[in-house]
């Protein structure tokens, strides 16, 4: 059999442009979900104990929904978007859950102490977690984050079913046109690969470098 | 024994604790405990562990609520109200067993940081001051390290620089040298008989009876949430009435 990458050669461009909107669609739903889990995640450990339920609810059904449900949920309920907004949503929605877990988590691993040494020294409530908690908690999350900003990636690729031109969408309609799947989707996967094999040992080494920080 | 005329008798007390009650659930922590610190003194509070000593310390700064009794702070009652618990407990320094070092900051902004959160100084005056109270403990050389490159009594003496910074009227010390390796405990303990020295009033949670006896004005022995008894260093290590004193001493290993 032979091999033909013509295809992927002569639309490097149309595929090009896919990888540049799975970057994007990446790093919007990254901050969105940083954004939306911070904020969960802190109101889940601190805020009273009803809007910890409505919050766990809200986690949970994330995490029990495929993330290809929840993409196609504004379709179903007949919302107005545009491809790329519904999929910006959506993943933000589903991916802030983790995100929030992750953040509850690594507060909750600070000891008490540090928060009992900042109060004594007379901060308020806020700048404790501003100043003393959160720091500590952000440099012991990375690890986690790192694999959800990989798991971002690849998760765009989902946003194909929702005719979002990202990189998946363009290698689907290249690899028809040309009849050449094997050829082009080879070409997809080397080209994720290369992208979250930086990304992931880029996490680790920065991890490495600052996990003093968080050791109290 | 001639009577006793206990330091800073005669000016108010600085901390005045009265019937203080505390519970976890049924069971009792704290059971009406009262008395003083008076202005000037060092005042160690001895007994076995697991006896409320660490939580009447919380009680003192308002760190932990309790429920019932009161707690005078230069005269005033302990505020209930989070907003105005912490004008109180800026005004009194804590230095924890485990140190509590900020991990993610230096030693110079471990002390420098009090005054620019709370008391919002600019940043350089802040650092300035934690200069020099780094100096006073000992550690100039240690401004730019982290708390993980340092050992157990460096992070002592910077946490006792750190409760220095906010210019404390009490120092409230809670088994300062409980986590620490044996060669190291001295130069911790040197610090704070120095800041006895210069006449700063403070509480000392301790298992260290030397120390204690030397350095104490006023001992108060603890079990099972009450004061035992209480009374000059003199009284209590040489001649304790109680013979539950008498117990802890001999379960310490300590000649009574
Ligand atoms: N947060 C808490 N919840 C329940 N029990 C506690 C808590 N903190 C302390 N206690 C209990 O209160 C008692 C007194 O504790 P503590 O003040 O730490 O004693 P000490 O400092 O004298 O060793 C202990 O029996 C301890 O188990
Ligand atoms: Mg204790």
């Amino acid at each position: 059999m032979d091999f033909d990458f013509s295809p992927v050669v002569t639309n490097w461009r149309f595929l090009a442009s896919g990888l540049v909107l799975t970057i994007v669609l990446a790093l919007a739903s990254m901050t969105g979900a940083t954004l939306v889990g911070t904020a969960v995640g802190i109101a889940r450990h601190y805020g009273p104990r009803w809007l910890g339920l409505v919050l766990a609810l809200y986690i949970d059904s994330m995490r029990a929904i495929p993330v290809l449900v929840v993409l196609v949920l504004p379709m179903i309920v007949d919302i107005q978007l545009s491809p790329f907004a519904t999929g910006l949503v959506a993943l933000t929605a589903h991916l802030g859950a983790y995100v929030a877990e992750i953040v509850r988590a690594g507060i909750a691993s600070i000891r008490p102490g540090q928060t009992r040494a900042a109060l004594a020294l007379g901060m308020s409530r806020v700048q404790v977690v501003r100043k003393i908690v959160l720091p500590q908690a952000i440099v012991r999350m990375l690890p986690a984050y790192g694999s959800i900003l990989s798991i971002t990636i690849k998760d765009t690729a989902i946003a194909t079913v929702i005719a979002v031109p990202e990189l998946m969408r363009q290698s689907e309609t290249i690899a028809a046109q040309s009849f050449r799947p094997l050829e082009v989707f080879t070409t997809t996967m080397l080209v994720f690969f290369l992208l979250l094999f930086p990304v992931t040992r880029g996490v680790d080494a920065v991890y490495r470098r600052v996990q003093h920080l968080g050791r109290s | 024994m001639t009577a006793y005329a206990r330091i800073g008798a005669g000016t108010q007390p600085v901390i005045v604790y009265h019937e203080v009650v505390k519970r976890y659930g049924s069971f009792t922590a704290l059971d009406r405990v009262s008395g003083q610190v008076n202005r000037g003194e060092v005042v160690c509070l001895i007994g076995p562990s697991g006896s409320g000593k660490s939580t009447l310390l919380r009680c003192t700064n308002a760190l932990e609520p309790f429920d019932g009794g009161r707690v005078l702070f230069d005269g005033v009652e302990l505020p209930r109200a989070e907003s105005e618990a912490r004008h109180v407990r800026r005004r009194m320094g804590m230095v924890f067993q485990n140190f509590e070092l900020f991990p993610h900051m230096t030693a110079l902004d471990n002390v420098a940081v009090g005054r620019v959160t709370v008391l919002g100084e600019a940043k350089a005056a802040a650092r300035k001051r934690a200069r020099s109270l780094l100096a006073k403990v000992g550690l100039s050389d240690k401004e730019a390290s982290y708390p993980a490159t340092l050992s157990g009594g460096q992070q002592q003496r910077v946490a006792i620089a750190r409760a220095l910074a906010m210019d404390p009227e009490v120092m409230l010390f809670d088994e300062p040298t409980s986590a620490l390796d044996p060669e190291t405990i001295g130069e911790v303990l040197n610090v704070m008989k120095q800041l006895a020295d210069e006449g700063m009033t403070m509480v000392v949670v301790t298992h260290e009876m030397t120390f204690a006896r030397r350095v104490g004005n006023w001992i108060i022995v603890f079990d099972h949430g009450r004061i035992v008894e209480e009374g000059p260093p003199a009284q209590i290590f040489d001649r304790p009435r109680e013979q539950r004193t008498k117990d802890f001493f001999s379960h310490l290993g300590w000649g009574g």
